[in-house]
């Protein structure tokens, strides 16, 4: 191909690119129109005042959703109460103001981020267990691709590594999609940076435990173990099995050795994991 | 050979016809199983780990320093103890610093860390020490069944500190699953996880179960008769976690399930009774029957 020739080609290429973008804008020219016939210009002139109420309601809002989440359950809102509105329609004038004035999203009050969200101990933390491989982060997004537990739940892998250097530490550890994590490690195998990204979720999570945000379930696996030295201990029905097939009815484990429990007693509680799960030695029980 | 034997908490405290078939598989191979006595839960990576790292590693730790006392390598047939152990393993290896605060927690049960063990996986040992060939010996009746292999996730991963095999498209368990005659059928997202592992199965089932039935449905379409794990928390997962996806999906899912070990026994003749298999949730016979009748059909011809 001559110069001239990739020249023209060149051109015209650009001129279709041109094109291109015209047609798009044509198209989302085309889509405001429908959503003002839906009635979106009369919800903008919503009450500020009465937005502010109902947010500072809801503080959960603030500091445990992702920015993805909101914005997707924004989206499932307005389709959801434009089909209210549709109802609506029949009924009473103010209810139907009260509907609209939820709509916008436009919140100068809250959910912004300043320096008194940010802990930089917080941040820390994660370097100074080694995991300092989280300021390697460029928020490509890989490890949010390909994670099965995003595919189905609010968990943002990518969010979480962005916040955890951020020093984002109330949103983290108080946010239960923390938990959604089984440690597949598809994120961390995947990620270009090499980043320990299975380690900032442990690391994060502890910091949640040992800061309340623990669940109940959690802390009776925990107890278990306390009591018996396993996370799953020993049943009657497989004792009996164990017995059928020729094995010790007890295995040759903490189950068979109460002096290797008490060792293991002996380090959950120098490590203060007695403390942590709210284990009560004296009676044997959770608190 | 001699190795030091890691049970855990599943397989011997829920499934133990994997135990009873390793150790006569082992016998078989002329490795040595001893048994750690006193070792406990490994703790579970992804739920210990994620409560307190300090307390995880201690109890891995000490499971450590009995296979040391032994003088031996740890085997364990579970992804999460081979997780937790292999980890605390290599991190106290490396870190001088994180030893001393793990050993000062130790001193308190009267035990030292010393880092002198490798810690290894059930398969592991099959592929690299035993050997395909010798385990294809072992087979007195190939096992003609279409398998769906699942690795789980902390078997091969994070492959940077592991390196058995390639983490995205692996072929260690397909190669010693086939040695029995079984075909080990490709399915769509093979790698994906059960869905039990970091403390979900516990604290959100229903995310738990929706991986899950991801899984089954992948299966399903590849048409298989059994599922083939390596790890008794994910044999627990396709077992127990089929039910309760039956239950709440309103679906009908029966793919019997075999740990590796339990799949080896049936290859060198031991009986579903050994195996337990009859303690399975969901009901082996399918998958027993179609080889019976495929044995019958080939002593037939």
């Amino acid at each position: 191909m001559s110069v001239l020739e990739r020249l023209k080609a060149f051109l015209t290429g650009a001129k279709n690119d041109v094109s291109e973008n015209k047609s798009d804008k044509e198209v989302l020219n085309q889509k405001k129109p429908e959503k003002t016939d839906d009635g979106l210009k009369s919800k903008q002139t919503s009450s500020k005042d009465t937005i502010t109420e109902e947010k500072t309601d809801s503080p959960i809002a603030k500091t445990s959703e992702s920015e993805e989440t909101r914005v997707e359950e924004a989206v499932e809102e307005t389709s959801e109460s434009s089909n209210i509105d549709e109802k609506e329609l029949e009924e009473d004038d103010n209810d139907k103001k009260d509907e609209k004035d939820n709509m916008t999203l436009l919140d100068e009050e809250n959910g912004k981020l300043t320096l008194d969200s940010v802990d930089p101990d917080f941040t820390q933390i994660f370097i100074d267990a080694g995991i300092d491989t989280v300021e390697h982060c460029f928020q490509c997004g890989t490890c949010t691709g390909g994670c099965p537990s995003g595919r189905r739940t609010p968990y943002r892998i990518r969010q979480i590594v962005r916040k955890c250097l951020m020093g984002l530490k109330d949103e983290v550890i108080s946010d239960p999609a923390l938990w959604l994590c089984t440690t597949c490690y598809t994120c961390q195998e995947r990620c270009p940076r090499e980043i320990k990204i299975v380690e900032i979720v442990k690391m994060a999570r502890n910091i949640a435990a040992e800061n309340g945000f623990m669940a109940p379930a959690h802390k009776a696996t925990g107890s278990f173990v306390i009591k018996t030295g396993h996370g799953v201990p020993i049943n009657d029905a497989t004792m009996e099995l164990r017995k059928r097939v020729g094995l010790d009815e007890l295995p040759p484990t903490t189950h068979s050795y109460p002096e290797a429990l008490e060792e293991v007693q002996k380090i959950c509680e120098a490590t203060g994991f007695n403390g942590l799960i709210g284990f009560n030695k004296e009676t044997g029980e959770l608190e | 050979m001699e190795i030091a034997y890691f049970l855990g908490c599943i397989m011997n405290n829920r499934y133990p016809g994997i135990e009873k078939a390793t150790r006569i598989l082992f016998d078989k191979l002329n490795i040595e199983l001893n048994d750690m006595a006193g070792a406990s839960c490994c703790p579970a990576p992804g739920v210990f780990g994620s409560f307190d790292k300090k307390t995880w590693a201690s109890i891995a730790a000490r499971n450590i320093t009995i296979a040391e006392d032994m003088d031996s390598d740890i085997m364990t047939e579970c992804n999460g103890c081979f997780g937790s152990l292999f980890e605390t393993n290599l991190m106290l290896k490396e870190d001088e610093e994180l030893k001393n605060e793990i050993n000062q927690v130790l001193a308190e049960a009267g035990r030292e860390f010393k880092g002198t063990v490798n810690v290894r996986h059930f398969a592991e040992i099959l592929y690299n020490e035993v050997g395909l060939d010798k385990l294809a010996e072992l087979v007195d009746n190939p096992l003609n069944l279409n398998v769906a292999v699942h690795y789980g996730c902390h078997f091969l991963k994070p492959t940077e500190e592991i390196q058995i095999d390639n983490a995205e498209k692996p072929t260690i368990l397909d190669e010693i699953v086939e040695t029995t005659g079984a075909k080990s059928v490709p399915y769509k997202d093979k790698m994906l996880c059960c869905g039990a592992g970091g403390g979900l199965r516990s604290r959100d089932i229903d995310v738990t179960l929706s991986f899950t039935k991801e899984k089954l449905d992948n299966m399903t379409n590849a048409g298989v008769d059994a599922i083939i794990n390596v790890c008794p928390f994910c044999h627990l997962q396709f077992d127990v976690g089929q039910t309760e996806v039956n239950k709440k999906y309103n679906t009908n899912f029966g793919i019997p399930v075999f740990h590796l070990a339990q799949l080896l026994g049936l290859a060198i003749g031991l009986g579903s009774n050994e195996l337990t298999l009859d303690s399975h949730l969901i009901n082996t016979d399918p998958a027993l029957a179609k080889l019976v009748a495929e044995a019958d059909k080939a002593s037939g011809e």
